[in-house]
C-alpha cells in the first residue's frame, strides 16, 4: 500500500532498519531528525551570515557615495551658507539619480543616512535634508511601512516620520496610541505629541488602558523635551478623565509646568474616593506651594490613610508657611509611626525660618530615636 | 593654520565638521574615543589650538578629556558638542572648564563662528 520506490543503494539501510528491534528503530529515527535539524540550523546561520556580508559589501560601496552627495548638495550648498530659506533652494538631484534607488535596500540606506545627518545638523541644512527626503520620494516607503501588519516596521516608520518631521494624519496615529503592543503604543504616543501641531495631547482623551509607570516616564521625557508644542491646561483631564493613570500623570505635568490655574481642579480631587489619587493631588498641591490649602489638609489629616498623611506632612513642609509648626511638632512627638515622625521632622526643618526655636527645644529634650530622626532630617546632604 | 582635534565616536559628525571648517584655515585631526584622544594628545605634546569633543564616548568620556586638558600648564580651549540635554551635564562641563557648549544637532555656521571666536580669544 505504501510502497515508495527507493534507490537501490539505500536497500541495505532500509533492510537493517526493518530488521532492527523497535528501540533501535526509534533511536535511528531520532538520530536522523537531530542531524537534519542541525544541518538546517547551520545552513540558516550560514545563509544569514552570507546575506549580512553581502549587505555590508553593498553598503560599504554605497554609503560613502550617499555621504558625499549629501555633503556636496546640502552642507556645501552656497545658498545654505548665504542664509537662503530652505524652501527657496532648488536641489540638484542628478547625483542621487545615479544611486540604485530603484532597489529597496538602497532607498532604506539613503533614508537612514539622511536621518543620521539630520540628527547632527539643524537649521537651514536640516530643513534641506527634509526637503531632499521628500523630493527623493522616500516618504512613500515609510508610508508603506506604516501599513505593514508587523509592529516593528510601524515603529520604524513612526520614528522616521518623527526624525524627518513629516506630518501624519491623526486617524493614522491615534488608533496606534492604544495598541496592545507596548513598543508600538509608546512610539505612536511619541509621534502624536511630536507631529500633531494642533492638539498633541488629544490621545489623553482616547487612552483606555492605564498608563504604566514606564510609559509615564517616557511620555514625561517626550513632552518636556519636545520644542514648539503648545502646553494645554492639564486641569481639563484632571476634571473630566475617567482614566486614573491619566489624572495622576497630569498632576505631575501640572507640577512640572507650575500651572497655578489648575489648582482649583486639583483641590477638588481631594474629595476623590481613590486614596492613591488623593495622595498624588496632595503631593501636587505641596509642590505647587499653595498656602491656602494648608488648613484643609490639616483638618482632613486624621481621617486619611497613612500614604495621604505622609503626603500632607510633606506638603506642609514644601509650602513652608510657618503656620503649622505646632501641628508638625505634635505629629513628631506623638505619632507612633516612624514614617510619619520622619516626614514631620523633615517638614519642621523646612519651616526652620520660624521653627528654629522649636527645633532647638526638640533637640535638647529628645530621646535617642527622636534625636536620630532630627539629625538625619537636618543633614543637608541627605535628601530622603 | 590652527590645529583642531575632534573627538567624536559618531560616523557622520567628523565628515560634517571637516566640511564646515575650511581646510585652508584649519588642520583637523579626528579620533573616535577618549583613549585615542589621550594617545594623540600625548604624542603631539598637547599641540592643538582647540579641542572639539563629544561627552559620551567609549573608554574615556568628554569630561575626562576636559579635566586632563585643563590640568596642563597651557590649557587648550575645549568646545563640547553633545546631544546631552541634561542641564547637570552641561553645568558639569562648564565647571570642569569647558569654553563652550553646542547641543546636537548643530547649526553649521554657529560651530564655525564659535571656533573662530575661541581661537581669536586665545591667540
Amino acid at each position: 500500500m505504501f510502497d515508495i520506490p527507493t534507490p537501490a543503494f539505500l536497500d541495505p539501510v532500509f533492510s537493517t532498519f526493518r530488521e532492527a528491534p523497535l528501540a533501535i528503530r526509534l533511536a535511528m529515527i531520532f538520530i536522523i531528525i537531530a542531524i537534519s535539524i542541525t544541518l538546517l540550523a547551520y545552513f540558516s546561520i550560514l545563509r544569514s551570515r552570507f546575506r549580512g556580508h553581502q549587505r555590508k559589501k553593498r553598503l560599504d560601496y554605497l554609503l560613502p557615495k550617499i555621504d558625499n552627495l549629501i555633503i556636496d548638495e546640502i552642507l556645501a550648498n552656497p545658498e545654505v551658507a548665504a542664509g537662503t530659506p530652505a524652501d527657496r533652494i532648488q536641489l540638484n538631484l542628478d547625483g542621487f539619480q545615479e544611486l540604485p534607488l530603484h532597489k529597496k535596500w538602497a532607498r532604506q540606506a539613503t533614508t537612514n543616512r539622511i536621518i543620521h545627518f539630520r540628527r547632527n545638523v539643524r537649521g537651514n541644512a536640516g530643513q534641506l535634508l527634509r526637503s531632499l527626503y521628500i523630493q527623493l520620494e522616500l516618504s512613500k516607503d515609510t508610508m508603506k511601512q506604516m501599513k505593514s501588519s508587523k509592529w516593528a516596521r510601524k515603529v520604524r516608520a513612526l520614528t522616521e516620520f518623527i526624525d524627518m518631521d513629516i506630518p501624519v494624519a491623526d486617524v493614522t496615529i491615534l488608533p496606534l496610541t492604544n495598541s496592545r503592543n507596548r513598543e508600538l503604543r509608546a512610539a505612536a504616543r511619541h509621534a502624536y505629541i511630536k507631529l500633531s501641531k494642533n492638539e498633541p495631547f488629544k490621545f489623553f482623551d482616547v487612552v483606555t488602558d492605564p498608563l504604566l509607570m514606564w510609559d509615564q516616564v517616557e511620555l514625561f521625557r517626550i513632552i518636556t523635551t519636545t520644542e514648539d508644542i503648545s502646553i494645554p491646561n492639564f486641569a481639563r483631564w484632571i476634571t473630566y478623565s475617567s482614566n486614573k493613570s491619566v489624572v495622576s500623570f497630569c498632576l505631575k505635568l501640572i507640577v512640572h509646568y507650575n500651572q497655578l490655574p489648575a489648582v482649583p481642579a486639583v483641590i477638588k480631587l481631594l474629595d476623590t474616593k481613590d486614596h492613591y489619587l488623593r495622595a498624588d493631588a496632595i503631593n501636587c498641591l505641596g509642590k505647587l506651594r499653595v498656602p491656602d490649602v494648608e488648613d484643609r489638609l490639616v483638618s482632613m489629616f486624621t481621617s486619611q490613610p497613612l500614604q495621604c498623611q505622609i503626603e500632607i506632612l510633606k506638603a506642609i513642609g514644601r509650602i513652608s508657611s510657618g503656620r503649622q509648626v505646632d501641628f508638625l511638632k505634635q505629629e513628631f512627638l506623638h505619632s507612633t509611626n516612624f514614617d510619619l515622625r520622619k516626614a514631620a521632622a523633615k517638614s519642621l526643618v523646612k519651616n526652620d525660618w520660624v521653627a528654629s526655636q522649636v527645633l532647638q527645644e526638640l533637640l535638647d529634650t529628645a530621646d535617642r530615636e527622636s534625636l536620630l530622626i532630627l539629625k538625619h532630617c537636618m543633614n543637608p546632604l541627605i535628601k530622603y | 593654520m590652527s590645529k583642531i582635534l575632534l573627538v567624536e565616536d559618531d560616523e557622520i559628525m567628523p565628515k560634517i565638521v571637516a566640511r564646515i571648517l575650511p581646510t585652508s584655515e584649519y588642520e583637523l585631526d579626528h579620533v573616535s574615543n577618549g583613549k585615542e584622544a589621550f594617545e594623540k594628545l600625548e604624542s603631539t605634546n598637547y599641540g592643538y589650538d582647540l579641542i572639539i569633543t563629544d561627552i559620551m564616548m567609549p573608554y574615556a568620556n568628554g569630561f575626562e578629556i576636559l579635566s586632563r586638558v585643563k590640568s596642563q600648564p597651557r590649557p587648550i580651549p575645549v568646545i563640547i558638542v553633545s546631544n546631552a540635554g541634561n542641564e547637570d551635564m552641561i553645568m558639569e562641563g562648564f565647571k570642569l572648564g569647558a569654553d563652550d557648549f553646542l547641543k546636537k544637532p548643530i547649526i553649521p555656521a554657529e560651530l564655525l563662528i564659535r571656533v573662530k571666536r575661541l581661537l581669536m580669544k586665545n591667540k
